[in-house]
């Protein structure tokens, strides 16, 4: 019996490749997002449990980044934006991104799982299964609502942080929810407007493909329309305070204001930049303030408690 | 024995193993860096939680 090894070059495969693969801007917003629905969770946790589940909820992005990457090799390779990747320029075998993915995703689950509790890590394995499996290797490739169900893989972190700290899942989070999971078509069809030859070339049904600019900016505002009064749901339904209402009425009066001037741009594609832009302002400033408005009313309500006591 | 001594006697074989080229030896260099310490930073991890969950508990030590 004679066996034939096939002959690997040795990688020259560097950290920095291995963390492009785990997406950090990704990572960074499911973080920040993770993080605000930790805070804004009834009841304790120690600080190390804390980090232990944003470290773990981090991973577990990355790992879904890193299989994400792995399976759109072929794609990413006939697209501007993502030639670049590791796996496109031949510094990392799919394999070894599959493999690199793979461990990271079952050590973040089964970490969260044993050190926090197991309806967190439930949520991440799921949020993990939902991205790879449900938006990468089903959805991206076959439908323009692509983004729009694949979106709910990028939604989930908040209600990760909240059952980190309760065990549980309650109506705060899926607000938070709901709030990104509206906020993620507009943003990405404003992006799609303006590489929707890259899109094209990919063959990837994003909606501006398949049905053309006017019928995405027609979306694009329908989409805005249901996001910004979400974005003020937390301050009505009592768990933000008056700074987020105002940061919420104010950004989403924007968010809307560039959504019209989207619809009605005819020529080039100013509007749609400026869009995609905000939308990432927009959102960041909803969770920044959010943040804030629960530091500053536990730091308040401690020197309250401390000064009546 | 006498595989031993037919190998001893056709002296040293010349060096067909891969090679790593100095780009190739830096990147796995890094590379092994890296995973000592996410490694290291998994042993911390661990051993904070521990002291965090179990506290002083840690000494108990039912018979």
């Amino acid at each position: 019996m004679s066996v034939t090894l096939a002959r690997i070059e040795p990688s020259i495969a560097g950290v920095g490749d291995y963390v492009a693969l785990l997406k950090p801007r990704v990572m960074s917003l499911v973080v920040f997002t993770a993080l605000v629905g930790l805070l804004i969770a009834p009841g304790h946790v120690h600080p190390v449990i804390a980090l232990t589940a944003l470290l773990c909820i981090a991973v577990g992005a990355g790992a879904a980044g890193a299989l994400n990457m792995w399976y759109d090799a072929d794609i990413d390779a006939r697209m501007l934006r993502t030639a670049g990747r590791p796996i496109p320029q031949g510094r990392v075998t799919p394999g070894e991104a599959a493999g690199f993915g793979l461990t990271l995703a079952v050590f973040a689950v089964a970490t969260l799982g044993l050190l926090v509790n197991w309806v967190s890590a439930s949520l991440l394995a799921f949020t993990i299964a939902f991205y790879v499996v449900i938006y990468t290797m089903w959805l991206k490739r076959s439908t323009p609502q692509n983004i729009v169900i694949g979106g709910a893989a990028g939604a989930l972190p908040p209600i990760i942080g909240w059952a980190a700290v309760t065990g549980g899942v309650a109506v705060e989070p899926i607000v938070l929810f709901l709030i990104i999971f509206f906020w993620t078509p507009p943003h990405f069809w404003a992006l799609s407007l303006y590489r929707a030859e890259d899109y094209a070339r990919a063959g990837i049904p994003m909606l501006p493909v398949v049905a053309g600019e006017a019928e995405t900016r027609r979306q694009i505002v329908i989409y805005t329309l249901i996001l910004a009064p979400l974005g003020v749901a937390p301050w009505l339904m009592g768990f933000a305070g008056p700074l987020y209402g105002i940061a919420a009425i104010a950004g989403g009066a924007a968010m809307i204001a560039l959504a019209l001037r989207v619809r009605a741009e005819r020529h080039g594609h100013a509007a749609s930049k400026q869009m995609f832009g905000f939308s990432i302002l927009y959102l960041f400033l909803l969770f920044a303030v959010l943040l804030a408005d629960r530091l500053w009313g536990g730091l308040a309500a401690q020197a309250v408690s401390h000064f009546a006591a | 024995m006498t595989i031993v001594s037919n190998a001893m006697s056709e002296g040293p074989k010349p060096d067909t193993g891969i090679r790593l080229t100095e780009q190739q030896l830096r990147a796995r260099r890094s590379r092994s860096i890296a995973i000592a310490l996410a490694l290291g930073a998994f042993v911390v991890v661990i051993f904070l939680v521990t002291l965090v969950k179990l506290g002083s508990n840690v000494l108990t030590r039912p018979m």
